[in-house]
Order: structure tokens, then sequence, then C-alpha cells
């Protein structure tokens, strides 16, 4: 394990969304597994995207990878609301403080107002889709008229990635501000690991998680 | 020559022929840097670190990499591949190259097709522009102010749709796609001032 996060020190995001704490001596993946009782292909299913593959094949073998796979989006969204955001905040309302330039005291605005849905959207998530699925897997055939399904998710699932998008842009390609490329820098890094991390979170929604749900609703 | 310089690779596994289409190279008044790649994966790597304008292949070197070489294009826009036939080609590797050759051709032949892909090149070369028509940013100027797409076509006197058109090519020429990053963006493009946005918020 300790090679694999050599290599992609991004892994460490992953095992934090998977509470598995960082000091892994020489345990292989395998043995980190089978103690954190983690279906080994689930895990390498997800390792795997951060690394650039996407699965093959659905790597859910049972109810408790459901469990699993809810436990560590909910955990992501706390990484986003208590860390993420709030970093990129911070560093945004600094460079508004720093340059007098209104665009940026617009683009803190807008960063807040997107934050807001943002925080709106795991809500969602958090209450409505998540508990959802735990049902779903809990007791499958009987509730067959449910008002809630996959499909539904799937739709109000919003690629919450595209507001980033254009914040990196703005200021990688138009807003002029002088100097401050610490500050710059940092704001920027923040923006690249958030995207990244949504983007893996939106991966797994679509590819397993979804998927799954289809599958569930037609037995 | 006022163009820049053009970046050409060479791939063919005959010595005498890179040799020769070296030396018409050089002596031509085309100024250009040549190197010899040996396959696709080869070029790719190449491509990563330099920027190639040129490719100069044997087609039968294409037959069954038609994938690979279709990536490498889709990868690179401002590459240009050029074939030089040593005998019959087949259309699916034909298909991937933008001009061609044959061995039979005079040195004037080959260097005016070559040059005229070098014209492309330049022309292919991708832009960073992200300069808008008048018309698109009449559409970002109203977009910024918080009309609809039925009010920005009503006053602009075109139809939803163009202006559905429009906004999509705004959003791919500046790669912003919210409306809030739009108006920052009009504001650091002076396209529009900051007043104007002041009042709107009032």
């Amino acid at each position: 394990m300790f090679d694999l996060i050599e290599e992609n020190p991004l892994l460490l995001l992953m095992m934090q969304h998977f509470d598995i704490d960082f000091r892994v001596g020489d345990l292989t993946m395998s043995q980190l597994c089978k103690e954190k009782g983690i279906n080994e292909k689930l895990f390498t299913s997800i390792a795997n995207l951060y690394n650039g593959f996407k699965p093959k094949e659905n790597p859910i073998d049972s109810v408790d990878d459901v469990k699993q796979i809810v436990r560590f989006l909910k955990n992501s969204h706390d990484y986003y609301r208590n860390d993420k955001y709030p970093q990129i905040s911070t560093y945004i309302k600094q460079l508004q403080e720093n340059h007098p330039e209104k665009e940026l005291k617009l683009l803190e605005k807008f960063f807040n107002e997107y934050f807001a849905e943002v925080i709106d959207h795991l809500y969602y998530e958090d209450t409505v889709a998540f508990p959802y699925f735990i049902e779903l897997i809990s007791h499958k055939p009987n509730n067959k008229n449910n008002l809630y399904s996959a499909k539904e998710y799937s739709e109000h699932h919003t690629d919450i990635e595209l507001k980033i998008k254009d914040i990196k842009n703005l200021l990688l390609k138009y807003v002029i501000i002088n100097d401050d490329l610490n500050l710059r820098r940092k704001l920027l890094f923040s923006l690249f690991e958030l995207e990244y991390d949504l983007y893996i979170h939106s991966l797994i929604e679509e590819t397993i998680l979804i998927p799954f749900g289809y599958n569930m609703e037609r037995v | 020559m006022s163009r820049h310089r053009l970046h050409i690779a060479i791939m063919v596994h005959s010595q005498i022929i890179y040799e020769g289409l070296h030396t018409v190279l050089s002596q031509s008044e085309i100024d250009c840097i040549i190197c010899k790649v040996d396959s696709l994966d080869d070029l790719a790597d190449i491509l990563h670190s330099k920027k190639v304008d040129l490719l100069i292949i044997n087609p039968l070197l294409l037959v069954n990499r038609e994938k690979e070489a279709r990536k490498i294009r889709k990868n690179h826009p401002g590459l240009s591949i050029v074939g030089i036939n040593l005998s019959i080609v087949d259309n699916h590797s034909l298909a991937l190259l933008d001009s061609s050759f044959t061995i039979f051709d005079t040195v004037e032949q080959v260097l005016s097709k070559l040059q005229r892909i070098g014209i492309d090149s330049e022309l292919k070369a991708p832009s960073n522009d992200d300069n808008l028509t008048d018309r698109e940013l009449d559409v970002l100027t109203q977009l910024v102010h918080g009309y609809s797409n039925k009010e920005i076509a009503d006053s602009l006197n075109i139809s939803i749709h163009t202006v559905v058109t429009h906004r999509k090519n705004i959003t791919s020429k500046t790669g912003i796609r919210s409306q809030s990053g739009l108006t920052i963006y009009a504001i650091s493009k002076r396209i529009i001032s900051i007043e104007d946005i002041d009042l709107q918020n009032h």
C-alpha cells in the first residue's frame, strides 16, 4: 500500500474517505482491506478511478458494499463541506482584500452563491438520495411505487464541477491580478484538488451507485 | 521565408528513402527541422514534449494502426500527415492522410505539396483566440444583464435557436459556462463596465 501511495499521493484522500488511517506500515492493499472489512474489489475499483481507469464491471457484491460506498460518499461530502470549500473561500476572500479590482468582488460573490448551491446539493444527497439506496438494499421489492428512484437521482444529480471550471478559467485566462503568486497558486491548487475529487465522486455515483440502483429496482 | 519553421517527422523504414527526403528538404527553401521516427508510439512520445507540424509516412506503416493514428490526430489537430507511397495503398490508410506523393514524383511536385501543407498547418494551429464576433458580443452583453434567451432573441431580431447557438459559441470560445462567470469575463475584457452591473444589483 505504501508503494501505491507513493505513486499516487491522492490515494490518501481516498483512504480518508474510506476512514482508513494513513499509517499503513507494511500492509499490502489486500491485508489492509481485510483488516478494515472492505471488499477488495470495491477498493481496487475506486483506487483505479483515482489512477484514471474506469471500472469494467460493477464492483458491488453485497449489501455491505453499498453501505461502504454511501459512507465513502458521505465522508467526501464532509471533506468538501468542512475542508475544501471553506479553504477556497478563505483564499478568495483574502485575494479580494488584497486587490481592489471589482471583478474580484464579483468572483467572491459568485463563489459564495455557488458554495450555497453545493451545500444544498450535498444536503439533498445526504438526506434523500443516500437513504433511498440504503432502503433499496434492506427491503427491496415491497415498495415498487416508491416516490423516488435511481433515475430521479441521476437526473437531479447536477454537475457541480462546472462552476469550478469557470472560476479556474477566469483566474487562468482573464481576470488580471498583479503578483500575489503564493496566494493565487494556493487557490488554484485547491481548485484543482477539489475539481479532481468532485470528478471521481461523480464517477462513483454514475458508474457504480446509479447502475446498481437500476438493477435493484428491476428485481 | 517568413513563415515559421516547420518541424517535420519522417517515418519510413528505408534508410535510402529517409536520406533522400532529408536531402531534398534540406536543400529546398522550406525552413524546417527534420527528425526520424520509427513508430507511431515513438511519434506520440515526441509529440508530448515537442510540436510537430508534419509527419511524412509510408502509409503501409499505418495498416492495422488506424486507431493509434486517429488518436494522434485527435490529440494534435495541428499535425498534418502526408503519405509517401511506395506501392498501392488501401483506402483505410489513405483516409488518414492529408495528402500524399509517390516516389516517382519530381522534387518540385513533392516540395509544392509539402509547402501547401505547411501553410495549412499554420492555419490549423490551434488559436487561443477568444475573440467574439460582434453578434456574440451583443448576446453576451444582454446575457450578463440578465435577459432571457427569448428577450435577447426579440431585441436582436433573431430566433431563439440562433441565440442558443451564439451562447454555445461564447462558451466554447471562452471556456466559461455560467452567467456569473461570463459577467466577470465581460468585465475583465472591458466588454461591459462594472457600473452597468452595479446598477443591475441595486
